[in-house]
């Protein structure tokens, strides 16, 4: 019963929007079975993959360097008390700008190429990353630590087998944060400035009036981002088995 | 330690650390190894900012950028607040409309906009639904998960106490829910910052994120600094606001470290 509510509205949106197509409509508009067709034709004529190729180029390395750093400085300034104290203010300082704004300025310093695109996302990625293994470090109970400490574990080994396993339900929720992040930044980049990608083909298929070329797009983009997002969330179950699965 | 008055040593220490980062932007503007268009001082970037400060037409444009940005977070708080509230209390409401939330959340809304631009304008409308719409899913997300946790006591005891649906409802949930509303607040408002900012730079003629595309296609990178530096100044200072404003509403439990000093 609850299955059939959940299924409800959603199916109901794409029925109303289907029928409604049927009446007048501007050509911008499209019903789902005609971008559903649309999108089976620019996938098989090859049209779509050399653009979600370039947007992945861009989009993962940016993540995966972002995240990276961002973890470790995090959990590294989480567990020592000289790196917080020099490293928390300027990252808790700097939070809340918008990080887009730094786009003009990196490509005056690199260039309008992938690696301008690259370096913003990265700096997008690391601020939840970092955030979220800070907290998570900080969080560990100091409980755990002291039998640790008495049963004569070595600080590494701490770190290892105590602070890091404790830490990591929130650094996959900031994680999970960051690949969000990558995507918004990814499209808001391509859209500014590029010549290959999603974000570009949106933006150029919807000047040159193409909208079944921009529907698609879209539709990739939405694919992207669920994908992205379940492989975050299979990995996590995989690597946090032992934690209840309590996050959706 | 307040949230309005840091100790002394840690104020030092940021005001030491930002005095090395000037000290350091300066000798590299300096030392000739750059050009002044990569790297310009930063007494050019104070000049440039001085004149945004005085020039009302620039004023202007931050005025926009902030009316766009809160417009599209304040429709998406009334709305998501109330729709988080509903799901968070009935499993209908939960059932309708959870799955279509947590399907559609992984996806960038930001790639909406050229549709949006084509049902409600290139003006501000098309920017304020997509803020709107960006800040909505985080609201609805932490509210409904705020919601759920009410105490059932604290229910049963109002109930008990003949206290009506509507009454525990504004007296009893959204006090309980209160502090996970802020808690999306906080994280919604950057993102609407971001996006007013991205949609200024895609299609625009006013806003900030519109002169910080301009100075730079025109190669003022003093001015582009300076607007950028306005920029992170409003983002600082609305995130400031947003805990001022959860610190004196719930005023039982106060905001400590998370995120800020």
């Amino acid at each position: 019963m609850r299955r059939w509510v959940s299924l409800a509205l959603p199916l109901a949106t794409l029925v109303i929007w289907q029928v409604a197509m049927r009446f007048e409509h501007p050509d911008f508009v499209m019903g789902p079975l005609e971008i559903a067709r649309h999108f089976g034709e620019a996938l098989w004529s090859g049209e779509l993959l050399p653009h979600i190729g370039a947007s992945l180029m861009r989009s993962l390395p940016g993540f995966i360097v972002g995240s990276l750093v961002g973890v470790v400085l995090g959990l590294l300034t989480g567990i020592a008390r000289s790196l917080d104290q020099l490293l928390s203010p300027v990252v808790f300082l700097t939070y809340p700008v918008p990080k887009i704004v730094f786009l003009p300025i990196v490509m005056l310093w690199v260039g309008i190429g992938d690696v301008s695109k690259i370096v913003v996302i990265a700096l997008a990625c690391f601020y939840p990353c970092f955030i979220n293994a800070y907290y998570g470090a900080r969080g560990t109970s100091t409980i755990m630590v002291w039998s640790g400490l008495n049963m004569g574990a070595r600080r590494s080994q701490i770190v290892r087998k105590v602070v890091i396993p404790s830490a990591l339900p929130l650094v996959f929720a900031g994680l999970r944060v960051s690949l969000a992040l990558s995507f918004i930044l990814l499209f808001s980049t391509e859209m500014i400035n590029a010549r290959s990608g999603l974000g570009f083909l949106i933006r150029q298929s919807e000047s040159s009036l193409r909208f079944d070329l921009m529907y698609v797009a879209i539709v990739a983009v939405a694919a992207l981002g669920c994908a992205g997002d379940q492989l975050l969330v299979l990995m996590r179950r995989r690597v946090l088995a032992w934690q209840e699965a309590t996050a959706r | 330690m307040s949230a309005r008055w840091p100790d002394p040593a840690s104020a030092l220490r940021r005001v030491a650390l930002i005095a090395v980062g000037v000290l350091a932007w300066e000798t590299a503007a300096r030392s000739g190894l750059f050009s002044p268009l990569i790297v310009p001082s930063i007494t050019r970037i104070g000049y440039q900012l001085w004149l945004l400060a005085t020039q009302p037409e620039s004023l202007v444009e931050a005025w926009y950028s902030v009316a766009r940005g809160l417009g599209g977070f304040a429709l998406a708080a009334v709305v998501g607040v109330g729709l988080g509230v509903l799901m968070g209390r009935s499993a209908l409401a939960a059932a309708c409309f959870g799955p279509i939330f947590s399907g559609t959340y992984p996806i960038p809304k930001i790639a909406l906009f050229p549709i949006f631009i084509y049902l409600f304008g290139i003006g501000s409308l098309s920017k304020v639904l997509l803020i709107f719409l960006e800040c909505l899913y985080p609201i609805v997300i932490t509210t409904q998960s705020g919601g759920r946790a009410v105490n059932r006591v604290l229910l049963w005891s109002a109930a008990n106490m003949g206290a009506s649906r509507a009454r525990i409802v504004w007296k009893v949930v959204v006090p309980a829910t209160a502090p996970f509303i802020f808690a999306g607040f906080r994280i919604a408002l950057p993102i609407a910052m971001i996006v007013v900012i991205i949609t200024e730079m895609i299609s625009s003629a006013d806003g900030l994120g519109y002169l910080v595309m301009y100075s730079l296609a025109s190669f003022k990178t003093d001015r582009m600094l300076a607007v950028v530096i306005v920029i992170a100044l409003v983002g600082v200072a609305l995130d400031r606001l947003v805990v001022r404003l959860r610190n004196r509403l719930v005023f039982w439990e106060r905001l400590e470290s998370y995120y800020a000093e």
